[in-house]
């Protein structure tokens, strides 16, 4: 007991790590509340580009949150239990993404004691409204998804072993649950893309493929960001227990998911101009030549679907786990450099309204409270997931094949520390 | 058996539940919003000429004091247009009031709405400053109180006297056809557009009368005669916005030397 205790306060990488995330977030908290003293002006949003980075980043936990509905409809809706292991872990990913786009919301409405009047004065035209309470409500569910796995806190087992018990019984649940996450994160997940595509006013934006687009690539990129998560965490620590052969599996599936990205992507972008309406060509110009080139080629289409797609359609190096490791990181990224790209692009091309005068542009760069505040977020997600890693057995694949022992599946070996 | 009996009870309770939230929620966002096209018995719109514009900016600074807004922010903002007979011309913007308003079908909690005369409102208590009307609107007709006005407007009292109270920090602002002006000229028996006091302060402000604002119901108002007179146009009426503002196009005859 007392050499247990003397071990916690020697300085270990996890100590190292915590207290690097504490030092982000202590920032973070620092420019949250500057950001809610001052107001948005000590921000670099502008009239013309009103939504930056926090909105990138709202957009992206989202994104990559998606994991949870996707797998979880796989596992208790398509009857492919044996990747349960792994939906358990999205599951808790999700819950981070969600509240990680929470706080993110909360930095960047002018008005962050109003939140709540999305849920009391309701039009029902708006995508945003449509959102919020879609959001909401997933939400909700995702808390009810993740019981069964915040009853796995030690301290809450020895202490109120009756909570935990039916805690640990929502589980029985999960069916029902996965059905109506489904359906709200079809609904949100499709209408954050609508939410730009049925601005009219910004012809780059105005497209009904948008929604198909933001669920597809939400889909691609909150399995791998799933995935990569589950990796990392059984190569860094003891208590992350992984069956590879699952994760290469579901990882073979992204690949090919990313081929239908990569096309809809590809083809969506470059054929954007072929409706000849003024502002699109520029938008064009803007992800191809303009300040944007870098980010859609190299970003999104190189790093972000071709060599992922390669590494993890090609047997070898889906089966070396570093590659598969870095592909699915990267195919995470490329998601974020989409949700970038499109919210920005639209914002930049500016389009006259006096007749006959030519489309010009503007830029944006986050300012030094944006990037810390948005850091401390990302921070905030990291350490849950740390946390959960190491004190939940978010990532435990061994936990559940004892429960669900009829699951016909060839265990491997756990994975251990390197 | 009774289990049985006892989930089937507390699903029911559980729907009532539901249902009267929802109704709550219903009757409590029935207040005076409205997301519909309005049918009022007014009909407000304005004319601007571009042949009279002399882009002297008095409307700017009229609006800004009457509405005491933030010299940072325009709600009015003249634009420089093409030449016409060898002389600049200029497009004045307000916010276009427009019938099937962008900001209004987008904001999530209807803090855009519409009056049944057609101005197009902002509720400032409502706003959650989400900022999606400002993305959505056309015209760049709405700014943003990035931080709070403070202290004196430098348009007052020289062109004006405020008659609405100041945004808060944290919400879009925009033009208003100054309803404070034309509700309290109504209840005085006054006739918006034609008396000074019961019109949008940059009409009353305008030197040369450039500026025209009356009733669209009304076949014998100004602005129905200016329409009918006169070749006319909306900005951007591509995507069928439906604006309240309609433009005059400068023609060279009609421009005074």
């Amino acid at each position: 007991m007392l050499k247990n205790l003397r071990s916690r306060f020697v300085i270990t990488p996890w100590v190292i790590w915590l207290g690097f995330l504490g030092v982000i977030l202590l920032a973070g908290l620092v420019s949250g509340i500057l950001v809610f003293w001052k107001g948005l002006s000590i921000t670099n949003l502008t009239d013309l580009v009103p939504w930056g980075l926090w909105i990138t980043i709202d957009l992206s936990s989202i994104a990559l949150a998606a994991g949870a509905f996707s797998l979880c409809a796989g596992v208790y809706l398509f009857g492919l239990k044996r990747y349960q292991p792994i939906a358990r872990t999205a599951t808790f990913v999700g819950l981070i993404g969600y509240t990680m786009a929470m706080l993110a919301l909360i930095l960047d409405i002018g008005r962050p004691d109003r939140f709540w009047h999305a849920m009391i004065y309701w039009n029902t035209h708006s995508l945003l409204w449509e959102v919020t309470m879609c959001v909401i409500l997933y939400l909700t569910v995702l808390v009810l998804e993740s019981m069964p796995i915040i009853a796995n806190l030690e301290w809450l087992q020895k202490r109120f072993p009756k909570i935990a018990a039916k805690m640990s019984h929502v589980h029985h649940y999960a069916p029902f649950l996965a059905i109506i996450g489904l359906g709200l994160s079809s609904l949100h997940q499709s209408s954050l893309g609508a939410t730009y595509g049925v601005i009219k006013a910004r012809p780059f934006w105005f497209k009904p493929e948008m929604s198909v687009l933001f669920m597809l690539s939400a889909i691609v990129g909150g399995i791998s960001l799933t995935l990569f998560a589950t990796m990392l965490a059984s190569r860094l620590t003891r208590k992350a227990k992984v069956n590879d052969a699952l994760i290469e599996r579901v990882a073979q599936f992204v690949g090919y998911l990313l081929i239908g990205y990569f096309y809809f992507r590809a083809w969506d972008a470059l054929a954007t101009s072929y409706t000849y309406d003024p502002g699109r060509t520029e938008g064009l110009h803007l992800i191809t030549k303009g300040p944007l080139a870098f980010n859609f080629w190299v970003g999104e289409m190189l790093l972000g679907m071709l060599i992922p797609m390669i590494l993890l359609l090609y047997k070898p190096t889906r089966q070396n786990r570093f590659w598969r490791m870095v592909a699915l990181f990267l195919v995470a990224a490329g998601v974020v450099a989409f949700r970038w790209d499109t919210n920005i692009s639209g914002l930049l091309i500016l389009m006259p309204y006096v007749p006959g005068q030519a489309i010009t542009y503007t830029s944006y760069l986050p300012s030094l409270i944006e990037i810390l505040a948005g850091a401390a977020i990302i921070a905030y997600g990291l350490t849950a997931f740390s946390l959960g890693v190491k004190y939940l057995r978010v990532v435990d694949h061994s936990l559940i094949e004892e429960e669900h022992a009829t699951v016909n599946v060839k265990a491997t070996e756990p994975v251990r520390a390197v | 058996m009774s289990n049985q009996k006892n989930n089937r009870r507390d699903f029911l309770k559980l729907t009532a539940v539901g249902v009267a939230v929802v109704a709550g929620t219903r009757a409590i966002q029935g207040t005076g919003a409205s997301s519909n096209t309005p049918k009022g018995k007014h009909q407000w719109a304005m004319v601007i000429d571009q042949s009279k514009c002399t882009g002297c900016n008095y409307c700017t600074l009229a609006c800004q004091a009457n509405n005491d807004v933030n010299p940072e922010i325009q709600w009015n903002k003249v634009v420089e247009d093409g030449m016409v007979g060898g002389k600049q011309i200029y497009v004045p913007r307000p916010c276009m009031h427009c019938e099937k308003a962008p900001c209004v079908e987008v904001c999530p909690v209807k803090a855009s709405y519409y009056r049944d005369d057609g101005i197009v409102m902002m509720d400032y208590d409502r706003c959650i400053g989400c900022r999606y009307c400002q993305v959505a609107c056309p015209y760049e007709a709405r700014s943003f109180n990035w931080e709070k006005f403070e202290g004196n407007n430098p348009a007052v009292p020289e062109w004006g006297t405020p008659s609405v109270e100041r945004r808060p920090r944290g919400v879009p602002e925009k033009c208003s056809f100054c309803y404070q002006n034309i509700d309290r000229g109504l209840a005085l028996g006054l006739t918006p557009g034609v008396d000074r006091e019961a019109s949008p302060a940059c009409v009353a402000a305008c030197p040369t009368s450039a500026r025209m604002f009356g009733d669209l119901n009304d076949p014998e108002s100004n602005v129905s005669k200016a329409l009918q007179n006169n070749p006319h146009y909306r900005l951007r009426e591509n995507l069928g916005t439906g604006p309240r503002v309609y433009y005059l196009p400068a023609i060279a005859e009609k421009m005074e030397a």
